[in-house]
């Protein structure tokens, strides 16, 4: 799914180049104490089976924690047992970030119930309204943000690291080509790499 | 089963340090006024994301009661690398003059905060992951970088060759990418 570039729907700390991040915190039911730690060691045992987020092409990374204590450094840190889990996401994306919402939703109905359903106030994916409005509620902005490649999109960055050994391969191979069979196999060549272009 | 911090090549870093009260104001000033186009980060050359963010405390759900205080406001930072975590600690705290800067205003931070106290220091504030996502497998920022440089000069190359005499186009070509 391609998309065009950033639209300015998300502070300017939280964006960098075409490549925007949202970091968010919800608060945990009773059960998402076990019930997380359970989702997050099966993703990991069948990655496979997020593929439908793969298949997204614009979420670059995303990570999932579950925060029940924080480490402590002595005072004036004061000394705090949380009462509840806290959910914590953090994912970087091309697009708008209405357009991640809307696009997320859409794709990836049942992961978001495998996901969020243990988040108080989660209103559910569909309809989209409620559901970015459950981001907005528990979003907190980047103070700075960075990205190594910031004008490349998750599509582009694909399409590069594909064409590369392709492209080097014949590079390899057009030292050898004559002259006059050269544009035959250049022709030939870019057949195949338009798709990256 | 992997560790809960890797994503194919890369490394899902998250470490929490409660800021000093009354530092909070200035860190985020500090924080807010780097340089977006020239990012210390950039120092990193292993990074591929990160970010810098006050948490001054947990959102409360809507239409509920259920405040769960901190106590402090901290300071969090993310990062995705390539690589082990050891390393990158290394090179955080050699590389990136910043890093003393920021977390000086952190409650527990060694001073002068620098070396192998502030990297121990970090590495203490490590909170692990639940899981991680990565787009691209095992590919590394210089890598991804190589390729998309090679991507750009190839488009340039395409649109330039239309008007060149095919031999032109091989001597161009091979000009560019000639024993890649």
């Amino acid at each position: 799914m391609k998309l065009p570039a950033v639209l300015p729907d998300a502070p300017p700390s939280n964006v960098s180049g075409r490549t925007t991040s949202i970091t968010l915190f919800t608060t945990q039911k009773w059960w998402g104490r076990f019930f997380m730690p359970f989702m997050f060691a099966t993703s990991r045992a069948f990655p496979k089976a997020l593929a439908a987020m793969d298949g997204l092409s614009f979420i670059s990374f995303a990570s999932w924690s579950l925060i029940r204590e924080l480490p402590y450094n002595g005072p004036p840190q004061q000394v705090r047992r949380l009462r509840f889990a806290h959910l914590f996401f953090e994912v970087s994306f091309n697009g708008s970030w209405t357009q991640y919402i809307d696009s997320s939703v859409r794709v990836l109905t049942t992961g978001m119930y495998s996901f969020w359903s243990s988040s108080r106030s989660f209103p559910g994916p569909l309809p989209a309204a409620p559901f970015q409005a459950f981001f907005k509620d528990h979003e907190v902005d980047t103070s700075h943000y960075y990205c190594a490649y910031p004008e490349a999109t998750v599509t582009t960055v694909r399409s590069a690291l594909a064409l590369e050994e392709r492209l080097d391969m014949f590079a390899h191979r057009a030292e050898n080509i004559p002259a006059a069979a050269f544009d035959a196999a250049w022709q030939a060549f870019l057949e195949h790499a338009q798709v990256h272009l | 089963m992997r560790s809960p911090n890797i994503a194919g090549g890369t490394y899902s870093l998250m470490i929490w340090t409660p800021i000093r009260p009354g530092a909070e104001d200035a860190l985020r000033a500090h924080l807010e006024g780097l340089d977006r186009r020239s990012s210390p980060l950039a120092t990193l050359p292993r990074t591929h994301m990160a970010r810098w963010l006050i948490v001054p405390d947990m959102p409360v759900p809507p239409r509920t009661h259920l405040r769960d205080p901190l106590g402090n406001q901290y300071l969090l930072f993310t990062s995705n690398f390539d690589g082990d975590v050891d390393s990158y600690l290394h090179e955080l705290v050699e590389l990136m003059g910043e890093a003393a800067a920021i977390w000086s205003h952190c409650i527990g931070c060694p001073r002068p905060a620098e070396g192998a106290a502030l990297k121990a220091y970090l590495h203490r504030n490590q909170v692990d992951s639940g899981f991680a996502f990565a787009a691209y497998g095992n590919a590394s920022v210089a890598q991804i970088k190589t390729a998309l440089d090679k991507r750009a000069r190839l488009i340039d190359l395409v649109v330039r060759a239309q008007e060149m005499a095919p031999a032109e186009r091989r001597t161009a070509f091979l000009k560019q990418f000639g024993s890649a």
